[in-house]
C-alpha cells in the first residue's frame, strides 16, 4: 500500500469559550492522503472544512488548538511538533492556495520581491538564478509578459492572474502536499474553469498530493480522487468521488446535491433543507446526529445516539473505503425533491412593466495629469419587462449587470438612454414622483451586511417604508405588519425583535426581501441576493421566491452570475458583457441551445 | 515615478499659493477688527489725540480694509514685510533671524518624535494582549495628555533646577560669541570648526526639542501599534505565515512597509501641531525664535509682525505636508498609477 | 514578552477606562461647580506676610494652606478650584460650539457630496494649513482678552478637527446599502440623516466631544499663560504656572499643582472618550480590539 502523506485519525478541535466551556469544532476528523490524489474536503460555510487547513499549520485561532485525536504528515505527528519544526515544513514541503487571490499578496511589494524572497528561503542563493525559476515557474502556469510581469504589484493584475502568481509560488518547492482552501470561489466561472485546470496540471507534473477545500459538491466530484463530506465539524460521508455523487449514501450528502440548481438536469424543484446548520455555540447542545433536526430521514435513534463514519459496502461495491455517519443509509435514496405547485400570473399579453432603451453610464477614470480615459459600464442597453414576467441577467464581474440594476432604480443616473417604469418616466427627479416610485420598484441589496442598518431591529427595518408613507401609524399596527411580512417570508414573529447580527445570513436576507415587499412594489430588483450563501440556504431563498411568485404579483429583475440558479427561477434571460447585451430569450432557449458563442463559454465554465 | 513627484509638487504649489493669500487675508481681516488701537500703543502715554490721530495716518490704518490689504500684499510680494512698530526694524530682519532657530528646533523635535514614535509602536505591537502590552497601552493614554508646553515645565523643574544637568534657557551660552552664517546654530559653529560651541548649542536645544518630541511621538506609536495590529490580520500576512516566512521577517519586510503609510499620514498632521507648538516651548525656555517673537507681537498689537510671522508659519505648514505627501507617493505603489 | 491575556481579562481592563475617566472628570467637575463652597480661602487675597508658603506637608508648611500660597500670598488650593470654574466653562462651551459647528458641516459635505463638499473642503483645508496654537493667538489678537474670546477662539479653530474626522466617518456610513435603501423606501434627506446616519456616527462624536474638551482645557491653559484669557482678578491654571515660572527656584510646588490639575483634567478626558468610544458600539468594535 502506498504510504500515505497525510493522514487523520480522529482529529478533534475544539475552542474554549470566555465561561470555560468547550466547543468541539471538528471531531472524529479520519482521512489518508496518498501521493499524487486528491482529496476533497466539502462543506457548508461554518462546518470546519477551513479548520482542517488551519490545523495543518498549526495556525488556528486564539483560543482553538487540537485536543484529540493525530495528524501526521509522512510520518512526523504535525501536532505535537515544534513551531520551529513546522515552521521549516511550511512553504517546502506543505504550500497553501488561499481564497482571496487579491489580497493575499503584499501590495506594496512587486511580484518578483515577493517570489524572490519566497525562493531565496526554500534554496535558491544567487539573485539571477532566483530570477530565472521565478520566470520559468510563471511560464508553467501561463502567465504572458512573465518577465514584465516581475516588476508590477498585485493591484495591477487581475484575480485570476494573481492567483496563477500563487499557484506557482506554491509549486515552486515541489511540495508534497498542497492544500488549496476555496481556490476559485472569488474568481468569475470562467477563469474559474481555468485555475481549476491548471491545479490539475501542476500537481501532475510536480506529483504532489492535494486537499481541495470547497462548498461545491459537483465541482469537488469533478476535481478530486476522494471526497470528504463535512456537516457542523463531523464528517458524515468518505469515498471516491464519482460513486459519491452519483450514489450518496447520507441523507445530507443527498440534499446537497438535490439542493443545487442544474444546467443540465430535467427540470426539477430544488430540495429544501429546513432551517441551516448549527452555529458553534448550540453544537455542544445536541445530543445524537448532527444532522437530526433537519434530516428528513430522522428517527428516534438519530436523535439519541451519535453515529460514526463506519464502512458501508457501496451501491456499486467497488470502493472499500466508503464510509458513512448514518444509522438509516438504506433509507436515503428515497430523498426526492417535493414539487410545488409554482404558477405564476405571467402571460405573454401581460402589459410592459419597465422599459429600457438605449441606456448607458460612463465614468471617467482619472489617469495621470491629462490623460481622460471614459469606461462604458453600461453601453447601449435595451430590454423589457413585462408585469409578473421573471427575468435574469447573468454575466461576469465588470459586465455591468449590478449597473444597470442600480441604473433601472435610480441609485445612479445614466449618461444617455431612457427608462419607463410604469409608464412613467423614471427620471422625474421630483419628490412627487419619487414617492410614487417607492410603490413600483424596490430593490433587495446584495451585502446583507450592509444592506440592514445595525441598529434597527428586524421589525422596525422590515417595516420601513411606513416610516415614511404612514408616520401617524400606530406602533400596535405596524407591530402587526411586521409580523406579517416576517410570516411572509417564512421567519418567525419573534425574530423582528433581534438586531442583525444576531441573525444568520439567510435570515438577514430574508428581512431584506421583507422590506421590499412591505410597499408592495411591482418590480422586484434583485441583485446577486443569494450568491455568498450556502447551497442550502440559496435553495431555501429561490423557494421563497416562487412561493411568493405563486402568492402576491410582481416581476422580477434577477441578477445573477450563476447560471443554474436563473434557469431555476426565470423564465427569461439577460445575457451581459462589458456593458452590452449580447443575448437574449427564452431561458430554456439560450441555456439548452446556445447560439452566442460567449454564452456558450459562460455554460462550459459551469461546474458541470 | 520622479515625473510624478514633480507633478505631485507642482500640483501642490499651485494649491499653496491661493491658501497663503487666503490665510493673509482672514489674518488682514482678524487683525483689523481689534479692540485695541496699534497706534496708541506705539505712542508715548501722553500722546495727544491728534498726535494719535497723525500716527494712523502714517501706518495707513484709516485707509479703507480692501485697499490696506493690496498695499500690504503689493509690498509683501517685493519681500518688504514692513517695519515692526515695537521693535522699529525691518519685519524682514527680525524673521531672517528667528526662522532659522525655530526650525532648528522644529527639526530636532521631528526626528526625536519620529524616532520615538517608531520605537514605540514597534513595542507596543510587540507586546500586545500581555501585560505589559496593557500596561503600556495606558502609559501611553497618560502621556497624551500632558501637552507638550507641560513636559517643557517639567523637564525644566527636574533637569533645570532639581538636578541641573543642562541649560534651559537661551540657544548658547552668553560666554560664547555667537558665530553669524545661516543662522542655523548647529551649522554655523561647525563651520567654524568649533566643536565645544556645537555641543553647547546641542545641550540648550535638548531639553526643547525631547519635551516637544515625547508629546508627538505619543500619537505615532499608538496609529503604528494599531496599524500594524490591523495589517497583522491581512490576507496576505497570512499568506506569507503559511508560506514559513518568520516573524521578525513578517514584521520588518511585510507588515511595517504597510504599517508606515497610515503612519506617514498621521505624521503629516502631528508635525504641523509641532512645529506650532515651537511657539509656546520658546516662550517658557526663552528661546529666540518665531514664537517668541510672535508673543512679544501679540502683546503689543505689532501687526505687521503678527501678519508676517502668521505666514511663515502657515508656509511652513504647507512645506511639511508637501513634503509628507511626497514621502507618501514614493512608498505607496498604488498611487503611482502605471 | 509575557503571557498573552485572554478575552475575558481583556475585557475587564478596558472597561475601566470609562469609569476611571468619569471619576477624575467628576471630582474636577465637582470642584467647579461647588468651588464657591469648597475654598477654604477667597482666591484674590493677597497676603504678603505669608508669600510661598510650602504645601502642609513639607517643611516649613501651614495647615492653614494646604497646598501652600504663591508670590502673593494666595491660597494655591483656592486658586485651583476657581481654576476649575474657568476650564470646565470653556471645556463645555468651547467644545459644543465647535462640535455643533463641525459637526453639521461634516453631515452636510459628507452626505450631499459634490460641490457642497468640495467648498467644505476645501475651507478646512485653508483652516488647517495653520497650526492651532498660532491661529488662536491671531484670533485673540483680533478678540481681545477675556474668557468669551477664549471660548470664542477655540470654536473657531477646533471645528475643523470635527468637521475632518467626522466627514470621513458620514462617508463611509453614507456608502452603506441601508442608506440607500432608506432612501428607495421613501425617506427625504432629512429623516435619512437623522434616522440612519447620525445613529452610526453618534458613538464617534461623544468621543471627540470628551477628547476636545480636554484640548479646549490645554487651549486655554496655554492662551491664561500667555496672560490673554482671565484677567488679573481672577484665577486660571495657565496663569498660575505663568506667575510660578518667576520664582521656580524658590517654590517647586506652585508650578507642579497647577501642572498636575492639568493632566488629571486631561487625562479624565482622554480615558473617558477612549472608554466610550469602545463600548457604545460594542457590536462594531468588537471584531476590530483585542
Amino acid at each position: 500500500m502506498t504510504p500515505s502523506i497525510l493522514s487523520a485519525e480522529n482529529l478533534t478541535v475544539e475552542s474554549r469559550l470566555a465561561d470555560g466551556r468547550r466547543l468541539s469544532v471538528l471531531s472524529g476528523i479520519g482521512f489518508a492522503l496518498e501521493a499524487g490524489k486528491v482529496l476533497g474536503l466539502v462543506g457548508e460555510s461554518g462546518a470546519g472544512k477551513s479548520m482542517v487547513g488551519r490545523a495543518i499549520a498549526q495556525l488556528l485561532p486564539p483560543g482553538f488548538g487540537v485536543t484529540g485525536g493525530s495528524l501526521t504528515f509522512g510520518n512526523r505527528d504535525l501536532v505535537h511538533m515544534g513551531a520551529d519544526a513546522r515552521r521549516e515544513l511550511l512553504g517546502r514541503e506543505i504550500a497553501f492556495i488561499p481564497q482571496e487571490p487579491l489580497s493575499a499578496l503584499n501590495p506594496v511589494m512587486t511580484i518578483g520581491a515577493q517570489f524572490g524572497e519566497h525562493l531565496a528561503r526554500i534554496g535558491t542563493r544567487s539573485k539571477t538564478r532566483r530570477q530565472g525559476e521565478a520566470l520559468a515557474l510563471l511560464e508553467a502556469v501561463h502567465l504572458p509578459r512573465a518577465s514584465e510581469l516581475l516588476n508590477q504589484y498585485p493591484h495591477e493584475l487581475s484575480g485570476g492572474m494573481c492567483q496563477r502568481v500563487l499557484i506557482a509560488m506554491a509549486f515552486a518547492s515541489r511540495p508534497k502536499l498542497v492544500i488549496a482552501d476555496e481556490p476559485t470561489t472569488a474568481l468569475d466561472a470562467t477563469i474559474q474553469a481555468r485555475i481549476i485546470a491548471l491545479m490539475g496540471e501542476m500537481r501532475e507534473a510536480y506529483g504532489a498530493a492535494l486537499i481541495f477545500i470547497t462548498h461545491d459538491l459537483r465541482l469537488a466530484a469533478k476535481f478530486c480522487d476522494e471526497i470528504l463530506v463535512l456537516y457542523a465539524g463531523r464528517a458524515v460521508e468518505k469515498g471516491k468521488a464519482r460513486e459519491l455523487l452519483s450514489a450518496p449514501l447520507h441523507p445530507y450528502t443527498r440534499c446537497l446535491q438535490l439542493a443545487a440548481p442544474s444546467l443540465s438536469a430535467p427540470e426539477r424543484d430544488l430540495f429544501t433543507l429546513s432551517g441551516e446548520m448549527p452555529g458553534l455555540a448550540r453544537l455542544a447542545d445536541l445530543p445524537g446526529c448532527r444532522f437530526a433536526p433537519r434530516c428528513p430521514n430522522v428517527g428516534e435513534i438519530c436523535r439519541t445516539q451519535e453515529p460514526r463514519l463506519t464502512p458501508v459496502t457501496a451501491p456499486l461495491g467497488d470502493d472499500p473505503g466508503r464510509k458513512a455517519a448514518c444509522f438509516r443509509t438504506e433509507m436515503t435514496p428515497g430523498i426526492e425533491t417535493r414539487s410545488h405547485a409554482a404558477s405564476s400570473r405571467y402571460e405573454r399579453s401581460s402589459p410592459l412593466l419597465l422599459l429600457v432603451e438605449g441606456l448607458e453610464k460612463r465614468y471617467r477614470s482619472r489617469r495621470g495629469l491629462f490623460a481622460n480615459t471614459e469606461l462604458a459600464a453600461v453601453d447601449g442597453v435595451s430590454f423589457t419587462v413585462a408585469e409578473n414576467e421573471f427575468v435574469g441577467v447573468v454575466g461576469e464581474s465588470g459586465s455591468g449587470k449590478s449597473t444597470l440594476a442600480k441604473l433601472v432604480i435610480g441609485l445612479e443616473t445614466p449618461s444617455a438612454g431612457r427608462i419607463e417604469l410604469g409608464g412613467r418616466d423614471a427620471f422625474d427627479r421630483s419628490e412627487a414622483a419619487r414617492r410614487r416610485r417607492v410603490e413600483v420598484a424596490q430593490m433587495v441589496f446584495q451585502d446583507p451586511q450592509s444592506a440592514l442598518n445595525p441598529r434597527r431591529r428586524a421589525a422596525s427595518i422590515v417595516t420601513q417604508v411606513l416610516e415614511a408613507a404612514a408616520p401617524r401609524l400606530s406602533a400596535s399596527a405596524r407591530q402587526r405588519r411586521a409580523e406579517e411580512l416576517l410570516a411572509e417570508v417564512g421567519l418567525p414573529a419573534e425574530l423582528g425583535a433581534r438586531y442583525p447580527s444576531q441573525l444568520s445570513g439567510g435570515q438577514k436576507q430574508r428581512v431584506n426581501i421583507a422590506r421590499a415587499l412591505c410597499a408592495t412594489p411591482k418590480l422586484l430588483i434583485a441583485d446577486e441576493i443569494v450568491s455568498g450563501l450556502d447551497v442550502s440556504v440559496q435553495a431555501q431563498l429561490i423557494a421563497l421566491l416562487r412561493r411568493l411568485r405563486h402568492e402576491l404579483s410582481f416581476a422580477l429583475l434577477f441578477i445573477s452570475h450563476d447560471l443554474a440558479v436563473v434557469r431555476k427561477l426565470c423564465e427569461r434571460v439577460l445575457v451581459m458583457r462589458h456593458g452590452k447585451i449580447v443575448d437574449q430569450g427564452l431561458t430554456e432557449v439560450v441555456f439548452g441551445a446556445p447560439q452566442h458563442p460567449y454564452t456558450r463559454e459562460l455554460l462550459a465554465a459551469s461546474s458541470e | 515615478m520622479i515625473v510624478q513627484l514633480l507633478g505631485l509638487f507642482a500640483r501642490r504649489l499651485l494649491v499653496a499659493i491661493p491658501i497663503l493669500f487666503v490665510v493673509s487675508a482672514l489674518v488682514f481681516v482678524v487683525l483689523r477688527v481689534l479692540p485695541v488701537d496699534p497706534a496708541a500703543m506705539s505712542m508715548p502715554p501722553n500722546a495727544t489725540k491728534s498726535e494719535i490721530e497723525a500716527k494712523r495716518q502714517e501706518m495707513g490704518l484709516d485707509r479703507p480694509l480692501p485697499e490696506q490689504y493690496a498695499i500690504w500684499l503689493g509690498k509683501t510680494l517685493k519681500g518688504d514685510f514692513g517695519a515692526s512698530i515695537h521693535f522699529r526694524r525691518a519685519v524682514s530682519s527680525l524673521i531672517a533671524e528667528t526662522l532659522p532657530a525655530t526650525i532648528e528646533l522644529a527639526l530636532l523635535a521631528m526626528l526625536l518624535a519620529a524616532g520615538l514614535g517608531f520605537a514605540g509602536g514597534l513595542l507596543l505591537f510587540h507586546w500586545r494582549g500581555t501585560w505589559r502590552g496593557e500596561a503600556a497601552d495606558l502609559g501611553s493614554t497618560m502621556l497624551m495628555s500632558a501637552p507638550d508646553f507641560l513636559w517643557g515645565l517639567l523637564f525644566i523643574l527636574a533637569f533645570g533646577v532639581l538636578w541641573p544637568l543642562l541649560p534651559f534657557t537661551g540657544r548658547l551660552a552668553s560666554s560664547f560669541a555667537r558665530p553669524v552664517h545661516t543662522g542655523f546654530l548647529l551649522l554655523d559653529t561647525l563651520i567654524e570648526g568649533r566643536l565645544d560651541m556645537f555641543l553647547d548649542v546641542l545641550k540648550h536645544m535638548l531639553l526643547p526639542a525631547t519635551a516637544l518630541g515625547l508629546a508627538f511621538s505619543v500619537p505615532i506609536m499608538r496609529v503604528l501599534r494599531s496599524s500594524l495590529y490591523e495589517i497583522d490580520h491581512a490576507d496576505y500576512i497570512r499568506q506569507a505565515r503559511l508560506r514559513g516566512v518568520s516573524e521578525k521577517r513578517i514584521l520588518l519586510r511585510h507588515a511595517l512597509k504597510n504599517a508606515i503609510l497610515p503612519t506617514l499620514t498621521l505624521m503629516g498632521v502631528q508635525f504641523g501641531f509641532l512645529f506650532g507648538g515651537t511657539l509656546l516651548i520658546e516662550v517658557i525656555y526663552s528661546y529666540p525664535g518665531l514664537g517668541n517673537l510672535m508673543v512679544d507681537a501679540v502683546r503689543n498689537a505689532d501687526l505687521p509682525i503678527i501678519q508676517a510671522v502668521a505666514l511663515a508659519y502657515a508656509a511652513v505648514v504647507l512645506v511639511i505636508n508637501m513634503i509628507v505627501d511626497g514621502l507618501y507617493l514614493v512608498l505607496n505603489p498604488r498611487l503611482r498609477a502605471a | 514578552m509575557g503571557k498573552r491575556l485572554a478575552r475575558q481579562d481583556l475585557a475587564f481592563l478596558r472597561s475601566g477606562r470609562v469609569i476611571a475617566g468619569a471619576i477624575l472628570v467628576g471630582t474636577v467637575m465637582i470642584c467647579a461647580l461647588f468651588a464657591p463652597l469648597l475654598v477654604p480661602h477667597d482666591p484674590q487675597e493677597q497676603n504678603l506676610i505669608t508669600t510661598l508658603v510650602p504645601p502642609a506637608w513639607s517643611a516649613g508648611g501651614d495647615p492653614e494652606f494646604l497646598l501652600g500660597t504663591d508670590s502673593l500670598g494666595r491660597d494655591v488650593l483656592s486658586r485651583l478650584l476657581y481654576g476649575a470654574r474657568v476650564a470646565m466653562t470653556v471645556a463645555i462651551l468651547a467644545s459644543l460650539g465647535a462640535m455643533l459647528i463641525g459637526a453639521t458641516l461634516a453631515h452636510i459635505a459628507g452626505y450631499f457630496g459634490g460641490k457642497v463638499d468640495w467648498v467644505i473642503g476645501r475651507a478646512v483645508d485653508v483652516w488647517m494649513s495653520f497650526p492651532p496654537v498660532v491661529l488662536s493667538l491671531v484670533l485673540m489678537t483680533g478678540l481681545g482678552a477675556g474668557i468669551s474670546s477664549v471660548i470664542l477662539a477655540i470654536v473657531l479653530v477646533d471645528w475643523t478637527r470635527f468637521c475632518r474626522v467626522l466627514r470621513a466617518e458620514v462617508l463611509v456610513t453614507r456608502r452603506q446599502d441601508y442608506v440607500a435603501a432608506a432612501r428607495l423606501v421613501g425617506f427625504g434627506h432629512w429623516r435619512t440623516l437623522t434616522r440612519e446616519i447620525l445613529p452610526a456616527t453618534m458613538p464617534l462624536l461623544i468621543t471627540l466631544f470628551s477628547i476636545e474638551m480636554g484640548i479646549a482645557v490645554i487651549v486655554e491653559a496655554i492662551l491664561s499663560f500667555v496672560g490673554m484669557s482671565v484677567g488679573a482678578n481672577q484665577s486660571a491654571w495657565g496663569q498660575m504656572i505663568a506667575d510660578a515660572r518667576q520664582t521656580i527656584y524658590e517654590s517647586g510646588w506652585n508650578l507642579v499643582l497647577p501642572m498636575l490639575a492639568i493632566f488629571v483634567t486631561v487625562l479624565g478626558f482622554n480615558l473617558l472618550g477612549d472608554g466610550l468610544r469602545r463600548s457604545l458600539d460594542p457590536r462594531l468594535m468588537q471584531a476590530r480590539e483585542l
